[in-house]
């Protein structure tokens, strides 16, 4: 049996046919976009990033993107870029930072749900409006269930969903088509790509 | 024409005039040929249009097929005072007491008489009657009065004007009789006689309502039997008598308004408006606590609460519904809008949001929903669409949509946007503001030392090891600094800080400051994320 006949086989799966046609959004770190198909974050989608605690590098590693995507339109029919909300986050996001990395403010949305069932549903709602071009959240707890509903709400209003989540969710199934994980070694930020649909695992060292 | 009925001395004076220049111009039209030298301007030409609804109180109470009454409380007994069809086809007739009504007809449901709700019933009409002309008055006793002189030409004419009026009534359930004349009494009194009549000149009003029996004029029962006694039964009788006479035996009202019917008085009427902001009530016969069904009643109202503004090209903010019990104070249930809006759809999205959370304590008897200040509806311009797929192009809710979603679940103060304020001190120099509300930004010029990404809501206590600040029980390197913040002296929140930038055990870096004035402790305020 040749090999071509054995691949029009519909039972064989190949990663590299699953890769989106869109172009991702540059991430502002070559290396990291090297690593990522598409060239950059996956757009529609749901990107899962594990720290070990908060202020590891996980916003300094999207303000680049989170900037272009506050100023630009990310589709040519839109009339304006989207908006850029923040569900849940720990601590304030601070205003005179983001503007110093070129986020236009007048386009953020920090909700404060009360508890994880409000927040997944604000944070649906967001993605599937179509106005938000960027959620991030931060869930107390987000199961297999959770995490294909967000996905499917980021494809179908055509957001970047973004959550951030610990290190022990590693082990947790999840529908996200990206998860980094970030650790401090010390000299610097080590970004570990787990899974990233159509494209291969890596790591980074010092990236940040 | 107008300086003969300026002093008649009696009635029984001019009248012969009146009917002398019938004779000669018998459709009252002014033949300008004869004197071309004089001109006079010409009176504004009035005509009226009067809708008498008899069954009013039957008809403002209707709400299913089964058979109705109206009674009334006469003397301690209640009494029929109206029955629909069904009922007086089972022998109830008006004047019977409701027990005996009810032998006659067991499933008789009897009602009792509701003028709020026959008013209520001619404000809805008369907002109904507005797109006919622009000046509807309610006069009372279940009349209408509509100027429709006016509007003639744009609905093509008086027969096709009266048709789309009784079409529209007889829709709506009302039997009403109508009447055309040129002065607003003159219409009320021969609607209320039931000629389906039309007269459009002043000199021919006389000769149709001399016919008119005293009954339709709603004058006192004393007076109409007093006049009978006279043999008096018609207008037409009555303006035979001298005017003197009449008035010392039944007051100067009575002339006066037969005066003001036959056009020699005027007679303002008030011009109905309807009112700015919506109100409406939905009654239960029953107290309820089937969640769908008040949420259906929800519904209705907001769609007629939509009909409300789309005819004022109006939106809201705002809508409060009131859930009412039979014990207790109502519920109140308030909805925000972040844009004016008059969709019941997207009003109703809002409400089930609510309402799901919503915790009744007691059946609900009634529901009131009442629109906050209504305001010009900014119409959004769609873009012309060549293509045949507007659909999947549009965003599927604006940024204000959704915050109105967010807003009716989470609440308003866990909904934000942030803006920045001129300030140098830290916490302040940014603010949590209102979605989509254009409050002032202001930014200090020049800000070339990085903030971090993360604030803390309050500077957090570190202790400190010889000076040194502690995190988490590791000593923290510090980076760069300080960076003096010395402000706010003008108020109670003076700082008095060295800042500096700081490196805890995990590489983490953070932005600690040491209080300068009172006791020199380290606080942990950001992380630099």
């Amino acid at each position: 049996m040749s090999l071509e006949k054995l691949l029009e086989n519909p039972r064989i799966w190949r990663g590299s046919s699953q890769i989106d046609a869109r172009a991702g959004l540059a991430s502002g770190y070559p290396k990291l976009d090297r690593c990522l198909p598409g060239g950059g974050w996956p757009l529609a989608a749901l990107t899962e990033i594990l720290i070990e605690q908060y202020g590891i590098g996980e916003l300094r590693l999207l303000m680049p993107a989170l900037a272009q995507l506050s100023v630009e339109k990310t589709q040519a029919e839109y009339t304006e870029p989207g908006w850029i909300a923040w569900i849940a986050p720990p601590f304030q996001p601070y205003a005179p930072a983001l503007q110093q990395y070129g986020i236009d403010l007048s386009r953020m949305l920090i909700v404060r749900p009360k508890d994880d069932s409000e927040l997944l549903w604000s944070a649906e709602q967001a993605l599937s409006s179509g106005t938000c071009a960027a959620v991030l959240l931060w869930p107390d707890t987000l199961d297999d269930r959770a995490s294909r509903r967000l996905q499917l709400a980021a494809e179908k209003g055509h957001s970047w969903a973004i959550a951030f989540r610990p290190l022990t969710a590693r082990q947790q199934p999840s529908a996200a088509a990206l998860r980094i994980e970030l650790q401090s070694t010390g000299q610097g930020t080590r970004v570990h790509i787990l899974k990233s649909r159509g494209g291969r695992p890596a790591v980074l060292n010092n990236l940040l | 024409m107008s300086r003969a009925w300026k002093s008649p001395v009696a009635i029984r004076a001019a009248t012969p005039t009146l009917a002398a220049k019938q004779q000669v111009l018998p459709f009252a039209e002014p033949a300008p040929v004869s004197q071309p030298a004089v001109v006079t301007p010409t009176p504004v030409r009035r005509l009226w249009f009067c809708i008498y609804l008899p069954d009013l109180p039957l008809e403002a109470c209707r709400r299913s097929d089964e058979a109705l009454a109206i009674v009334e409380e006469q003397h301690g007994v209640h009494r029929v005072l109206q029955a629909d069809s069904t009922a007086t086809a089972a022998g109830i007739l008006p004047g019977q007491s409701s027990n005996a009504a009810l032998a006659l007809l067991p499933t008789l449901i009897l009602e009792e008489r509701s003028r709020i709700r026959e008013q209520q019933t001619l404000e809805r009409l008369a907002t109904w009657l507005e797109r006919f002309s622009s000046f509807v008055s309610i006069a009372d006793k279940g009349v209408l009065l509509l100027e429709i002189a006016g509007s003639l030409r744009l609905f093509g004419g008086l027969p096709s004007l009266r048709q789309e009026i009784s079409q529209g009534l007889r829709a709506q359930g009302f039997s009403a009789a109508l009447a055309i004349a040129p002065t607003p009494l003159a219409a009320t009194w021969l609607a209320r006689a039931g000629r389906r009549v039309c007269i459009r000149a002043t000199e021919n009003l006389n000769s149709a309502l001399r016919k008119l029996p005293l009954t339709c004029l709603d004058w006192p029962a004393g007076q109409r039997a007093a006049l009978a006694g006279m043999g008096v039964t018609s207008v037409g009788d009555c303006l035979r008598l001298p005017r003197e006479g009449f008035t010392r035996r039944f007051g100067a009202e009575r002339l006066l308004e037969l005066d003001r019917a036959l056009g020699h008085l005027p007679d303002p009427r008030d011009s109905w408006r309807a009112p700015e902001r919506f109100c409406a009530d939905y009654e239960l016969t029953e107290e309820q606590t089937d969640r769908e069904l008040l949420l259906n009643i929800c519904r209705e109202l907001l769609q007629s609460h939509e009909q409300f503004l789309l005819m004022r090209q109006l939106g809201t903010q705002r809508v409060c519904f009131s859930f009412f019990h039979l014990k207790g104070v109502a519920t109140e249930l308030r909805l925000g809008a972040a844009l004016a809006d008059r969709s019941a759809a997207r009003w109703f999205d809002l409400l089930r949001i609510r309402f799901e959370q919503m915790r009744l304590p007691e059946p609900v008897i009634a529901v009131r929903l009442r629109s906050g200040l209504s305001q010009a509806l900014q119409a959004e311009t769609e873009r012309l669409c060549f293509h045949n797929k507007p659909e999947k192009q549009r965003r599927r809710y604006s940024i204000a949509q959704l915050a109105e979603r967010l807003v009716a679940r989470i609440g308003r103060q866990s909904v934000n946007a942030v803006t920045m304020v001129a300030e140098h001190r830290p916490e302040y120099a940014w603010r949590a503001q209102d979605l989509l509300s254009d409050g002032p930004s202001s930014t200090l010029s020049s800000h070339c030392i990085k903030r971090p990404l993360w604030m803390l809501a309050e500077p957090a206590l570190l202790s400190a090891d010889n000076g040194y600040p502690l995190h988490r029980g590791c000593r923290l390197t510090l980076l760069n600094g300080p960076e003096r913040l010395e402000t706010g002296w003008w108020d109670e929140h003076g700082i008095s800080r060295d800042y500096y930038t700081a490196v805890n055990g995990a590489g983490i870096r953070l932005w600690v400051f040491r209080n300068r004035q009172r006791t020199p402790d380290w606080y942990l305020h950001g992380i630099f994320g």
